[in-house]
């Protein structure tokens, strides 16, 4: 070690340092142009001029390659060295007057036009170019050549190099842009395209391959690192503070030993060059949409700019083209791909957001919009979205081979052909299994369908061909988000109820030390700031919001850190807060949302409440907003930490209580969905109450007596009902409700009537699956005339009265009565795969029947096409006609008589049905209505239950503790409730397989002295916890059911309800710190 | 409850202007709960008047109170214990005008001023919003009307109706406005009392409303005496 003065003040450096080197560890500043870190250096721009002092006289060195040597004093700001460097820039950017670098350097220095005569140089004679392709690529493609005033970088003869490898590593440090790989090589440099923007942008060979990978940190790709492809470079390594760069890293054989497995590899999109016609990887303006997502995408390769890839120019007419690789027999994938209709118009949306000028056209077969809110969000875009949609498919793209724009042709709703010219035209891919799940299918020996999905058995879309593997997500069959999460939580109930033996036994439990009693000591805060790398030091002056942090009222502990998150910072940070008796800890660094939960931890570790502890975020807010500006973000800095200080001194603990979690389910709902949920928490081991209001279980299922895929859900339902009522752990109620609710996730209390008797019942959460019930049409002469019947009814006489349908000889079926119109604007997602079914099914029993199915479009999405295809295939005739020209009914002699107005034929058609069949819709159960009012639970426009989020929690209620299945969430297929039951049941296990729960700590209380139980905070919370504590004549707010959310308190016009943690004073004291 | 809403910036800060110290006084009741003159509105009102006197480099000092009602004198008095009075120029009160007048009688010596205008007896439809429900007439028919009150709701007051001037519900002095008469048929007609309807009530008796009114209590009629 070697101590030396630097600026006056007292520097440690190691032996064999440069000053350089020690000044940059202590943030001093000195200006270099021909340094490099990972260079040998060369002292070539003399900017880094320093003036020594040896003890006798004093000189001018270059700071980047004169080592240090101990007692010596150097000053890097005298006026002889700003003199000397001002010289040296002046002459600089009189060679190379165009350069930016110079250009600022000279502002820097005062210098506005140089004395002497400028040039015309753009090189800076640095020589970073030469090092770099000499001392790390090891190739010396390049070097200095000539003498004095012809001292230029080049290659041997001036002649293009032949062992220049193209890395491209010396244009990367020039910092004047003087290089050019082509007067260096014949070469061309190939970009390495990004695979997460799909080709379209570059990357790095060191990066991270997208913003969601876990774990969030860079990997080297071997295919183009240099170093792993020739042993050279290694300029990473010479950058990466911590060291974490591993050369030697391989690929590992881990072995783990596990009870059950879930596949969930997700999917590809369809390769667009299987369909030549449309030109994809030809024509340039022919992309696919997974690229227009990127492109829309502010993280894209444009940054969320709308161009089109021939010439960047912003394209106005765009189409897509719907089912590429999706419905067609020609391919092998006769199957619908589920996502693209609604992604297709979502992009169209979203371009317009973009630009209102931009015109979108959608090409479809059908457009099938049957998931929750998905028809209401098609109307939108066709009606005041700007959206066009064209039924016609495209046979072809034809591109102008000058402008790259792009011609399609098309039979429109007239059925005249038409031929159109767009800018830009997006396939509709659609959705394939990973190719890697094909060989991993194949070693676990698990079966596939004929398109490679996991074949699933009917009902049970979880399970796969061997005992414990299971599956979700796209694999399964093509679905949309809420689909694939609502199905990974049932995969991962199945897996749970496998190993429920082995539940718990690996889980290891964290012991903290008992918390310090602060609350007669003075605020002693500890503030530790991080470097974050140079995320934060790069542009603030960390060392310097130290020194001022020293300086705050209570502070009595500051320190710098590389990275305060690291595991030896964490620990230092215990020593720290032992050493000094810290009672309220500030750190300096990202956003809470980040390290909070770990820094709490320590602190905890080290015998504090974890609400002692407060964040400055001086990365999000300063650093990263204002790298351009060093100066005042150090300033802001500053006022971060001194806010963030402020309101540390005004922290006080905070307690949370444990409760006994009441490990028992309650289950609404006896039909299906219930029956499976209920069956699947007591199979897990949980207590499960289980109402029913009507006096039976099994609801619509009973009536349900086949499926499209062979099940029987009627004879299932019922052997459910058995296995349910001889369960010891299942208490069954029918004719009874829920009268009440009161309680919190984990401690829930009811009363529920049954029969005329009351009973109450306690339980830690609860699954509402309430149900559906068949619309009863008025329309149609249902009701008047005995031949016009339901779906449903239809389906119980082909099951029960097969006999009574052997006479029909014409049959028409007429789909979407009770839904997708304006009063009731939601497709019901099963009628058309039931309208099919029971054609099939009739013209097996009857094969003389003529059938004729009148759709608006057939929404028979994923494997359900097949039965489509069948269906036609078989005979059935399908008519479509438009909701402003509905099929008329009458009844003439007796006789029915259906007329219509062919969309296909283009005219009207009479049909004289022997009996006609309505597709009516799913209308939520009445019965919602009352449970929605007891648990005070959100329903949507339609009266079904409305989730926590419509993609992301499909099975949970904004409320804690409350979950959701079955066709009460929206209109299902039985498999798809049967899921959804077992993952709401799932759900709920996260809740009651937990011993204790702990509640409290940031959440409101009530200042009982003033509340004049005005109501408005009853009002106010979005939860409904506050209530009137009659006794006492004011409100209470429970702390185990409220949320923290600070609503009630920001309301309270009394000023009585503090949110702990968010407390008035500690919120006066930071804003106040600021002024 | 009565309603009150809070007067218009401008004009508060011209029934301060040239006090140099001033205590704005909050009542706990019937004004917290309809925010306008709570804890919380006496916070924002001093805020702003901080804000505003800051930006034209007045310096006023401001003090803030928040008491239980200003409608009784034990409340009242008590403020003595918390402040002392006599170091303000000007007491901006948020009660009630019946609130403002107590204070000013408790203390005469000093100027009171209201930062509201009351404005009726009501009840709270959802939160922030309130409606009027009372005139306070002294002679209530509500018993022979269905609960509603022709006296408040109906524009022009009457006690036999509808007038001629109702329409589809509505009335034709303001098309926004509920026909009242129309509402208590409906409501009648619910409770199957629409009979009622049929006799014209009396003449209301506008004598028994006296101006300012005055009611002792029977018990305690010998104190006043």
């Amino acid at each position: 070690m070697i101590t030396f003065k630097l600026n006056g003040r007292e520097v440690e450096a190691e032996e064999g340092q440069t000053i350089l080197q020690v000044a940059q560890k202590y943030n001093i500043h000195i200006p270099t142009l021909c340094y490099h870190k990972a260079l040998s250096p060369a002292g070539a721009c003399r900017l880094c001029t320093v003036e020594l002092f040896d003890g006798r006289r004093t000189r001018l060195v270059t700071s980047c390659n004169y080592p240090v040597w101990r007692d010596m004093e150097v000053r890097t700001d005298t006026e002889r060295v700003i003199k000397g460097r001002k010289m040296i820039v002046e002459l600089l950017l009189a060679r190379c007057p165009d350069v930016k670098v110079l250009q600022d350097l000279a502002k820097e220095y005062g210098i506005e036009k140089p004395r002497f005569k400028p040039e015309t140089n753009d090189c800076i004679l640095c020589g970073l170019c030469t090092r770099m392709c000499e001392e790390r690529m090891g190739v010396s493609a390049i070097s200095l050549t000539g003498r004095g005033v012809e001292l230029k970088v080049d290659t041997p003869f001036h002649l293009q190099s032949d062992i220049c490898r193209t890395c491209g590593a010396c244009a990367s440090v020039c910092p004047t842009g003087h290089i050019k790989l082509e007067d260096i090589t014949g070469r061309k440099p190939q970009i390495i395209p990004s695979e997460f923007n799909r080709g379209m942008g570059p990357r790095k060979p060191i990066n991270i391959p997208f913003p969601q990978a876990t774990p969030n940190v860079p990997v080297i790709d071997p295919k183009t690192c240099v170093h792993l492809n020739t042993g050279a470079c290694k300029v990473c390594q010479e950058f990466c503070g911590p060291g974490a760069i591993n050369f030697d890293q391989k690929d590992e054989i881990i072995e783990i030993d596990a009870g059950a497995v879930i596949l969930a590899t997700g999917f590809e999109t369809f390769d667009a060059r299987q369909k030549p016609e449309y030109g994809y990887g030809r024509y340039p303006n022919v992309i696919t949409s997974i690229e227009y997502e990127r492109i829309l995408s502010a993280g894209g390769p444009f940054k969320g700019h709308i161009q089109r890839p021939s010439d960047a120019k912003e394209p106005k007419r765009i189409a897509w083209i719907q089912c590429v690789g999706s419905r067609d027999a020609s391919i092998g994938c006769e199957y619908c791909s589920y996502v693209c209709c609604m992604y297709a118009t979502k992009q169209a949306m979203i371009s317009r957001e973009h630009d209102q000028e931009i015109e979108p056209t959608i090409f479809y077969i059908d457009m099938r919009a049957p998931g929750k809110g998905f028809e209401r969000y098609y109307n939108r875009a066709r009606t005041t979205g700007g959206v066009r949609y064209v039924r016609s498919m495209i046979s072809r793209v034809l591109e102008h081979p000058q402008t790259h724009d792009l011609d399609l042709t098309y039979v429109d709703e007239s059925g005249e052909i038409q031929t159109e010219t767009f800018d830009m035209v997006i396939l509709s891919v659609g959705l394939r299994p990973d190719p890697a799940f094909l060989k991993l299918a194949q070693r676990l020996g698990i079966k596939l369908n004929r398109f490679g999905f996991c074949e699933s058995q009917p009902l049970d879309t979880i399970s796969t061909s061997i005992p414990g593997i299971f599956t979700c997500g796209v694999i399964q069959s093509p679905k949309g988000i809420p689909g694939s999460v609502l199905q990974g939580s049932s995969a991962a109930g199945a897996a749970t109820s496998f190993l429920a033996e082995a539940q718990g036994t690996l889980v290891r439990e964290k012991i903290y030390p008992k918390e310090r009693d602060i609350t007669q000591e003075e605020p002693r805060i500890g503030v530790f700031l991080c470097d974050c790398g140079i995320n934060i030091a790069g542009t603030i002056d960390v060392g310097k919001v130290t020194e001022y942090t020293k300086t705050l009222p209570h502070v009595v502990f500051a320190r710098e850190y590389l990275f305060t998150c690291s595991t030896d910072s964490q620990e230092e940070m215990k020593a720290m807060i032992e050493k000094h008796r810290l009672n309220r800890v500030v750190v300096a660094s990202c956003s809470p949302r980040t390290h909070e939960p770990l820094f709490q931890d320590t602190i905890r570790e080290a015998g504090l409440n974890k609400y002692l502890f407060e964040m400055a975020n001086v990365r999000d807010q300063s650093s990263w907003v204002h790298t351009f500006e060093p100066e005042r973000a150090t300033a802001k800095a500053k006022d971060l930490v001194r806010m963030a200080v402020a309101r540390a001194a005004k922290l006080g603990p905070l307690y949370e209580f444990p409760f006994d979690v009441v490990q028992k389910g309650l289950v609404i709902g006896g039909g299906l969905a219930g029956l499976t949920a209920a069956f699947t928490l007591a199979e897990q081991g949980f207590e499960t109450y289980l109402v029913e209001q009507s006096d039976q279980l099994g609801g619509n299922a009973r009536a349900l007596y086949y499926t499209e895929d062979g099940a029987r859900p009627a004879e299932y339902v019922k052997e459910l009902i058995n296995k349910v009522k001889a369960h010891p752990l299942i208490t069954v109620y029918t004719q009874a409700e829920v009268k009440d609710y009161a309680g919190h996730l984990g401690e829930f209390k009811s009363t529920i009537s049954v029969n005329g008797r009351t009973e109450e019942i306690s339980y830690g959460a609860v699954i509402v699956a309430t149900g559906g019930t068949e619309y009863q049409p008025t329309e149609y002469l249902h009701g008047e005339n005995e031949h016009v019947i339901t779906q449903k009814e239809l389906e119980r006489r082909i099951a029960l009265e097969p006999e009574s349908l052997k006479e029909v000889r014409n049959l028409v079926m007429i789909q979407c009565v009770g839904c997708m119109d304006e009063e009731h604007p939601y497709c019901s997602r099963v009628c058309c795969t039931a309208a099919v079914k029971n054609s099939l099914k009739l013209k097996e029993l009857n094969p003389g029947i003529n059938i004729y199915v009148l759709y608006r479009d057939m929404r028979t999405f994923a494997f359900k096409e097949l039965s489509y295809k069948k269906a036609r295939e078989r005979g059935v005739r399908f008519l479509r006609y438009f909701l402003r020209q509905k099929p008329e009914v009458a009844e003439i002699d007796g006789g029915l008589q259906v007329k219509v107005f062919d969309q296909n034929l283009r005219s009207e058609v009479m049909l004289e049905p022997d009996l006609l069949v309505l597709s009516a819709a799913i209308r939520p159960n009445p019965g919602s209505k009352q449970v929605a009012d007891v648990f005070k639970l959100p329903l949507d426009q339609d009266g079904f239950f409305a989730e926590a989020h419509l993609k992301l929690r499909p099975v949970d209620f904004a409320n804690a503790g409350i979950f959701l299945c079955g066709l009460a969430h929206m209109p299902k297929f039985t498999d798809e409730a049967i899921a959804q039951a077992k993952a709401a049941a799932s759900r709920a296990c996260t809740v009651l397989s937990q011993k204790q729960m702990y509640v409290g700590g940031a959440v409101a209380q009530v200042d009982s002295t003033k509340c004049a139980i005005c109501l408005t905070c009853v009002r106010t919370c979005p939860y409904n916890v506050p209530r009137i504590d009659e006794e006492e004549g004011v409100i209470s707010i429970d702390p185990a059911a409220c949320q923290g959310c600070g609503n009630c308190a920001t309301a309270c016009p009394r000023g009585a309800i503090e949110v702990g943690h968010s407390t008035d004073d500690q919120f006066v004291a930071k804003i106040c710190a600021l002024y | 409850m009565i309603v009150a809403k809070r007067k218009p910036f401008n004009e508060i800060k011209e029934l301060i202007s040239g006090s140099k110290k001033i205590l704005i006084l909050g009542c706990g009741t019937c004004v917290a709960v309809c925010l306008a003159g709570g804890e919380k509105e006496v916070a924002i009102l001093a805020s702003q008047l901080k804000m505003a006197l800051g930006l034209v480099n007045e310096d006023v000092e401001i003090d803030e109170l928040t008491i239980e009602r200003q409608c009784d004198r034990e409340f009242i008095e008590e403020i003595s214990t918390k402040v002392n009075v006599d170091d303000y120029d000007l007491i901006l009160s948020t009660a009630c005008g019946a609130g403002v007048q107590l204070l000013s009688d408790v203390f005469d010596h000093k100027v009171v001023v209201p930062a509201l205008n009351t404005t009726f007896i009501g009840v709270a439809e959802g939160p922030g919003m309130w409606t009027e429900r009372c005139r306070s007439c002294s002679d209530c028919v509500l018993a022979d009307t269905g609960g509603i009150c022709p006296v408040t709701i109906c524009a022009k007051g009457l006690v036999n109706g509808p007038c001629g001037g109702t329409r589809h519900g509505k009335c034709e002095i303001d098309p926004e406005k509920d026909c009242a008469w129309t509402l208590i048929y409906n409501r009648l007609k619910k409770l199957g009392r629409l009979n009622r309807m049929e006799q014209a009530l009396p003449p209301k008796r506008y004598s028994v409303q006296q101006y300012p009114a005055k009611i002792v209590h029977e018990a305690y009629r010998r104190r006043y005496e």
